[in-house]
Parts: structure tokens; C-alpha cells; sequence
């Protein structure tokens, strides 16, 4: 067997540890996926950049669209508000109770021996409940009658119109004053009527559009 | 054998890359593709939102147009409601108004005097208030007031009487003393 010397032994290492040297070689990993790093970047750069472009088309097309859509929108919500102040405005018109026709049916009641000489009336927003106060004079022979007469033709009057329709005397008494009816003498008496009703029964709105000429308390 | 294991030396530059390579990951993904990637998310939201918008506003555009149609009624009697408020002060066009509607109602003597004013609590009528007046008739016929109340009633929807009274006159009983508490729904102007 022939002997080998190597006399270049330590240069050989030498180079050898250059060679695989963790530092260069760490180095050239790092480099290399630097690089791959890069162009991912720029990739993705790319992408995004695109989207920067539909975005501005985008843009654009609603910048076109936004005034019209806009003004839409305030119509819409002006026209809503119309719409919701003029139902308001028209259950408050239908909600009023008409004096109109009260008072027609209330001359229709008044016979000529039962005059009234006061009325007082008013409405209770929150209850909706009318009250009447009426003050008046009756004459006859039977002087509470007549009052009486008159407080049931009320009664059967306004109930034809109206719900819950309560009329009863506050007051009802006779007076010494003796009075001529076509020539006649007749004993007086004075009353006090409270009424008091629903006007929600039927349509009472509609119902006092127009009043009755017809008959008028003769006062 | 001696040539296959690692110096102290070379341990050391080993490490010192991996803590390089850390370094350059760490980097790269938080001052790079990090925001690089925020930023297209952020896009891609804002070109949804938008395109939602822009799809909606077709819809928009419709329901408006027809809201428009279906609206014209409300809009002409709110328009019309609207006029019966004229420009100016209320306590400047009232009392002479009702003054006129009386007279046309052959009852010469009419005060109306305003008792206050007060805004509604509904907010539909927020553009709207609410005024109290009185009206004294001193000198009417029961008959005539009738007619005239609810010749009122008719003309002045918006118009409602809370109060009325009736007493006769004693000097004259032919004539009696008419006085009503009107509410009425002005538009401010």
C-alpha cells in the first residue's frame, strides 16, 4: 500500500472552514428570503393598489349618484313628516265636537213655555265629555212639567246623537212670579239643567257640517 | 470526526443569524406587510360600503318617487292647512278675521282677545302652536249664532270651540250675550 502525504493539510482545512463558515452562509439564507420577502411584498403591493383603483372608481360612481340619493332622502323624510303632521292634524279636526248641531237640537227642545236664559258648555279635551249647564223658565199650569217635558225631549234628542247623554235637574223650583201666556196667567218655575255627554257616537263630525234653520228658541 | 462538530465560534454566528433572521421576520411583517394588509382591508371595507350605498340608493331613488306619488294627497291638504295661517303675528290677523266672519254672519259687534298661546307636545306639530282666543258676541239672536257657529266649525278646520255661553240679555231678552273660547292650530311663520 503506497503512502499518501498530504503537505497542504492545513490550507485544505483553512478553506474548508471558510467554506462552512454559519456566519456567510446564515448571511446568504437571510438574502435569500429577503429577497422572496420582497417580491411578496411587492405583490401584495400590487393587489393593493388595484383596490386603490377600484376604490376610487367606486368613489366616482357614488360621488355621481350621492347628491341625487341625498336630496331623495331629505324629500323622503320632509314628505314623511307631512304625511305623519297631517294625520295629526286630521284626527285633531275629526276629534272636535261640533256645537253646530247642539245647539240646533237644543232649539228644537225649547218649547215656547220653557224658555232657557243661560247656557254654559264646554268640552273636556282629556275626556272628551261635554258639559252643558242650562238655566231657563217654565210656565204653566203645571210649571215643572213643562221643565220636565223639556228635559226628556232632550234627552231622547241628544241620545239619538251622542253616547253616555245624562240630563238631570240641578235645580227645578217654582217662583211666586205669575206670568200671561196668551192671556192666560200661569204659575213660573225655574230650573237648572246639568248635561252632560259622549260626543263620539255615530260619525258627529261629519253630522255637523251643516245646521237646521229650522227652529230657533224664541227668547 | 474532529471536522463535523461546531466551534464555539461558529455557535455563536449560528445564533447570531437566527437572531437576524428573527429580526428581519419581525421587521417585515409588522412595518411592512402588516400595514400593507391593513390598508387593503380597510379598502376593500370602504368599496363594500360604498357599493352597498350606491345599490341602496337605487332603492332610495324608488321608494322615493314613490313615496312622492303616494304623498301628493297629504301634501296638498297640508298645504292647505298651512294657508290658513297667514304670514305675521296671529294677534294681528285673528281678531279682525273673526270680525269679518261675524259681520258676513250678520252679527255685527265681535271681540276676539287672545289668552295665551302654547306649543304642542307632539312632535309632528312642532312647527305648530296652539292659540286661545275669546270671542265675545255681546249682541246676537240665538238663531243667527247658530248659524254662525257652525258656519266657523266648517270653515276653520283647525278651529275647535272648548267653551260657549249663552246668556240673555236683560234689557233686551230678544238678544242674548254669546262668548266662546276658541282653540285654533297656527302655523309659525
Amino acid at each position: 500500500m503506497a503512502l499518501q502525504l498530504n503537505l497542504l493539510h492545513e490550507e485544505i482545512a483553512e478553506q474548508r472552514q471558510r467554506q462552512r463558515d454559519p456566519l456567510k452562509l446564515g448571511m446568504l439564507a437571510l438574502v435569500g428570503v429577503g429577497t422572496l420577502m420582497v417580491l411578496f411584498y411587492m405583490w401584495k403591493g400590487y393587489q393593493t393598489l388595484e383596490v386603490k383603483s377600484r376604490l376610487a372608481a367606486v368613489q366616482h360612481d357614488w360621488a355621481k349618484v350621492e347628491p341625487t340619493v341625498t336630496a331623495a332622502q331629505k324629500r323622503s323624510a320632509e314628505l314623511n313628516g307631512i304625511i305623519n303632521t297631517t294625520k295629526v292634524l286630521d284626527t285633531m279636526i275629526e276629534g272636535r265636537f261640533y256645537w253646530g248641531p247642539f245647539l240646533q237640537k237644543l232649539s228644537r227642545c225649547v218649547a215656547p213655555n220653557a224658555q232657557l236664559t243661560a247656557l254654559d258648555g264646554s268640552m273636556n279635551d282629556e275626556t272628551k265629555l261635554v258639559t252643558v249647564s242650562a238655566e231657563g223658565v217654565a210656565a204653566g199650569r203645571e210649571p215643572r212639567a213643562a221643565a220636565e217635558e223639556l228635559r226628556q225631549l232632550l234627552t231622547e234628542q241628544l241620545s239619538q246623537s251622542y253616547g253616555n247623554v245624562s240630563v238631570e235637574f240641578k235645580v227645578l223650583e217654582d217662583l211666586d212670579t205669575i206670568v200671561n201666556v196668551a192671556g192666560a196667567n200661569m204659575a213660573m218655575a225655574r230650573y237648572t239643567l246639568a248635561v252632560s255627554f259622549n260626543p263620539v257616537k255615530g260619525d258627529p263630525a261629519k253630522a255637523g257640517a251643516t245646521p237646521a234653520p229650522a227652529r230657533a228658541a224664541k227668547r | 470526526m474532529n471536522e463535523s462538530k461546531l466551534s464555539k465560534d461558529e455557535i455563536k454566528k449560528i445564533a447570531l443569524s437566527g437572531v437576524g433572521f428573527v429580526v428581519l421576520l419581525y421587521v417585515y411583517f409588522s412595518f411592512f406587510l402588516g400595514p400593507l394588509n391593513r390598508s387593503r382591508e380597510a379598502t376593500e371595507r370602504t368599496i363594500a360600503d360604498l357599493q352597498a350605498k350606491v345599490a341602496s340608493s337605487k332603492g332610495e331613488l324608488a321608494k322615493a318617487s314613490n313615496l312622492e306619488r303616494q304623498a301628493s294627497d297629504a301634501t296638498s291638504r297640508f298645504a292647505a292647512l298651512k294657508a290658513l295661517s297667514p304670514e305675521g303675528a296671529p294677534i294681528a290677523w285673528f281678531p279682525p278675521r273673526m270680525k269679518v266672519f261675524f259681520g258676513n254672519q250678520q252679527i255685527e259687534r265681535a271681540n276676539a282677545r287672545l289668552e295665551n298661546s302654547t306649543p304642542y307636545k307632539e312632535p309632528e306639530l312642532s312647527s305648530w302652536v296652539r292659540y286661545s282666543w275669546l270671542i265675545d258676541l255681546p249682541q246676537s239672536e240665538f238663531a243667527t249664532v247658530g248659524h254662525a257657529v257652525a258656519e266657523l266649525e266648517n270653515s276653520e278646520p283647525l278651529l275647535s270651540i272648548a267653551k260657549l255661553t249663552i246668556k240673555a240679555v236683560a234689557d233686551d231678552p230678544q238678544f242674548q250675550q254669546v262668548s266662546l273660547t276658541a282653540n285654533t292650530t297656527i302655523f309659525k311663520r
